[in-house]
């Protein structure tokens, strides 16, 4: 049944400022601290941006903002979007550029006519066109279309440019009284770059934007003082015009809320004013142990490859249990279900099963006792060659049958016996503790004093959870 | 490929019209007219179960589409007073690979994107695009040039029409109808 091989029936859990319970698929494993982690538990970072349609790489945002730091405004309207790629403003696929042959005069000739190549943007899954907003052909295949101007742009530019100025000179001044007693002939500037610096300060919650950080005053340059207009009130509002409670509505004109939103500087609420926006990037993340500030992911920086630099994931140190086959569940009754072991590493794991304690904190989902093997089992370690190595010395574990069901190179298959405590709907779930020896690789800090000793065994264990399925009658 | 056959009785029969190119691997079962220039693809399906379907000019069904004219489902083929309606296409419409159609009038340019289920009591006018996928079973007109889109069918309107098909001559190598 491969419905006993979805993910989420078997779940490990993971300490770490809350107790998540995850398949192991979607854990990373800190091998420096030796410890799981989930995608909670650790800090996500932003590698690069990629437009995911023509997969072009767009540098970082703090190396963005170091080249160009004049340019504010335009950063900000930039907003991370590809320069040459396009969504479709009715239902948000990539458009595609299309060519037609219209007949242009010549320009040495006025009265004969060539076939010129013009372009458009086509959505192929709604079938708009940039004809439809009224939009020209261009004579270019890229580079030619303009996002339209919103008439508004220049005065929130100003009021950006006032508030951020504001914004530093609060800050300055803070930084000033700060330390006027300490070390009064430090240049005012440096507290800044001390400020956002380091990666610790950087991860407050509450602390100010980044983005920001770059824009220290440099020495001696003259602030320019920056004026903003406030906002008048009006008395005279723009009156509805006279049929506005009488005029059919014509619905293929009106924009739903998605369409409107998707554009929220001029949420325009016809169609014929839905114009193309530049397709948004995507990015490539990173992800670091917010105990010990290693890396636990981080992918490869060209957008075309999907392979990581660093892939700490748990499927490759922890190894996996999996459901293989689950008979009738019976109330009170005691079942046999099979499951498999898995070793993902290269050496020889010693693995012992431990049912949970009464009263184990960890363990508040089971509905049913279970009755895990005793003896340890012994997995044989990871042989990527095995399967093409037919003259492979057969393994001699000497197992017991009535705990190993079968072996099969580095995965072993074995009994475990429950007992469904509650007769309610809903499935059967019974945990239990699986206690294996790990072998760091990772390098030492101090090195050895005895020269090159093996790596020391640790023993780690985790909490697992079953999902076994519903009681049938 | 000039092709006129007559089978069995004349009720029961397919009339296909000169320049028409209908694969013989396709299935053609009851009274089925089919017009100049249109072209069946091999694994096409034309069931005219409860009466006769009309097939205009210059269309093109692909592989696996079906164009049905069934009874519907609360009547049975003895059940009194069961006229046999006369299921109509116009002319220049795409049946994309693997669609059903069972609309009892499809009018001109329209599109039938592949995997589409158009229902029994749905008049398609001209220019119309049923997109992938999209199952449509309303008793309506459907207006001209509107596009059905997206997995909750939305609708808009097309104020360009792409330029209709050239349309294939047909698969190569494949048999083709013969007349008897």
């Amino acid at each position: 049944m491969a419905s006993l091989l979805q993910p989420d029936r078997v779940l490990y859990l993971v300490h770490g400022e809350k107790k998540i319970r995850s398949p192991l698929s979607t854990l990373y494993f800190c091998r420096y601290c030796s410890e799981l982690r989930s995608l909670e538990c650790v800090s996500h970072e932003v590698d690069s941006h990629y437009c995911p349609s023509c997969l072009e790489n767009m540098p970082s945002a703090e190396a963005k903002l170091k080249k160009n730091r004049k340019r504010i405004c335009n950063q900000l309207n930039e907003n991370f979007r590809c320069a040459n790629c396009f969504d479709c403003p009715c239902c948000m696929h990539t458009l595609s550029t299309r060519a037609t042959n219209i007949p242009a005069p010549l320009p040495d000739d006025p009265s004969k006519t060539a076939m010129k190549k013009a372009y458009y943007l086509a959505c192929g899954f709604c079938r708009w066109t940039s004809r439809d907003v009224g939009m020209a052909d261009k004579s270019v295949a890229s580079g030619g279309w303009q996002e339209p101007d919103n008439p508004h742009t220049q005065r929130i530019n100003k009021l950006i440019e006032y508030y951020q100025q504001l914004a530093q000179r609060e800050k300055l001044e803070r930084d000033r009284k700060k330390l006027a007693r300490r070390r009064p002939y430090m240049p005012l500037a440096f507290s800044e770059k001390y400020g956002l610096g380091t990666r610790l300060q950087r991860q407050r919650p509450g602390a100010p934007i980044t983005s920001l950080a770059g824009l220290s005053l440099k020495e001696g340059e003259d602030q320019k003082e920056i004026n903003i207009e406030p906002a008048q009130a009006l008395d005279e509002v723009e009156p509805l015009p006279e049929d506005c409670y009488t005029r059919p509505i014509n619905l293929p004109e009106v924009t739903s809320l998605r369409q409107r939103l998707l554009q929220p500087d001029f949420q325009p609420a016809g169609a014929s004013q839905l114009h193309p926006k530049h397709k948004h990037l995507l990015i490539k993340r990173s992800l670091r142990c917010r105990k010990c500030e290693h890396n636990l992911s981080k992918p490869e920086f060209n957008p075309t490859s999907i392979k990581f630099k660093i892939q700490l994931v748990a499927v490759s140190y922890i190894p996996e249990v999996r459901i293989m086959s689950i008979p009738n569940l019976r109330f009170q009754k005691e079942c046999q279900v099979l499951l498999t072991l898995t070793n993902p590493v290269e050496n020889i794991t010693h693995v012992t099963l431990v049912g949970c304690e009464e009263g184990d904190p960890e363990d508040i989902n089971s509905t049913a006792k279970v009755m895990v093997p005793t003896k340890e089992l012994v997995l044989a370690g990871k042989d990527a060659a095995a399967e093409y190595d037919e003259l492979a010395e057969p393994q001699d574990f000497q197992d017991d049958p009535d705990v190993v069901a079968f072996r099969k190179s580095n995965k072993i298959g074995f009994f475990i016996k429950v007992v469904p405590q509650r007769e309610e709907d809903g499935d059967v779930t019974v945990s239990f503790k699986i206690r294996h020896d790990f072998r760091n690789l990772a390098a030492p800090i101090r090195p050895s004093e005895e020269g090159d000793a093996p790596a020391e065994a640790i023993w780690l264990t985790h909490h697992v959870e079953l999902s076994l399925g519903p009681i049938i009658a | 490929s000039d092709k006129m056959s007559d089978k069995q009785s004349a009720q029961k029969s397919a009339k296909i019209a000169s320049g028409a190119v209908v694969c013989v691997e396709s299935e053609i079962r009851g009274d089925v007219t089919i017009g100049a220039r249109t072209v069946v693809h091999p694994k096409a399906r034309i069931i005219a179960e409860a009466g006769p379907i009309v097939i205009g000019e210059g269309n093109l069904i692909e592989e696996q589409a079906l164009i049905i004219n069934s009874y519907p489902e609360n009547i049975t083929p003895d059940s009194e007073g069961v006229e046999a309606k006369t299921m109509t296409i116009g002319i220049n419409n795409v049946f994309e690979v693997g669609c059903m159609s069972q609309a009892l009038k499809i009018g001109d340019n329209n599109v039938i994107e592949s995997k589409a289920d158009l229902g029994r009591n749905m008049i398609l006018t001209s220019g119309c695009i049923i997109g992938a996928c999209c199952q449509v079973n309303t008793c309506e007109v459907i207006p001209e040039n509107t596009v059905i889109f997206g997995s909750g069918c939305q609708r808009r309107v097309q104020t360009e029409r792409p330029q209709p098909q050239t349309l294939h001559p047909g698969p190569k190598n494949v048999p083709l109808w013969h007349s008897e």
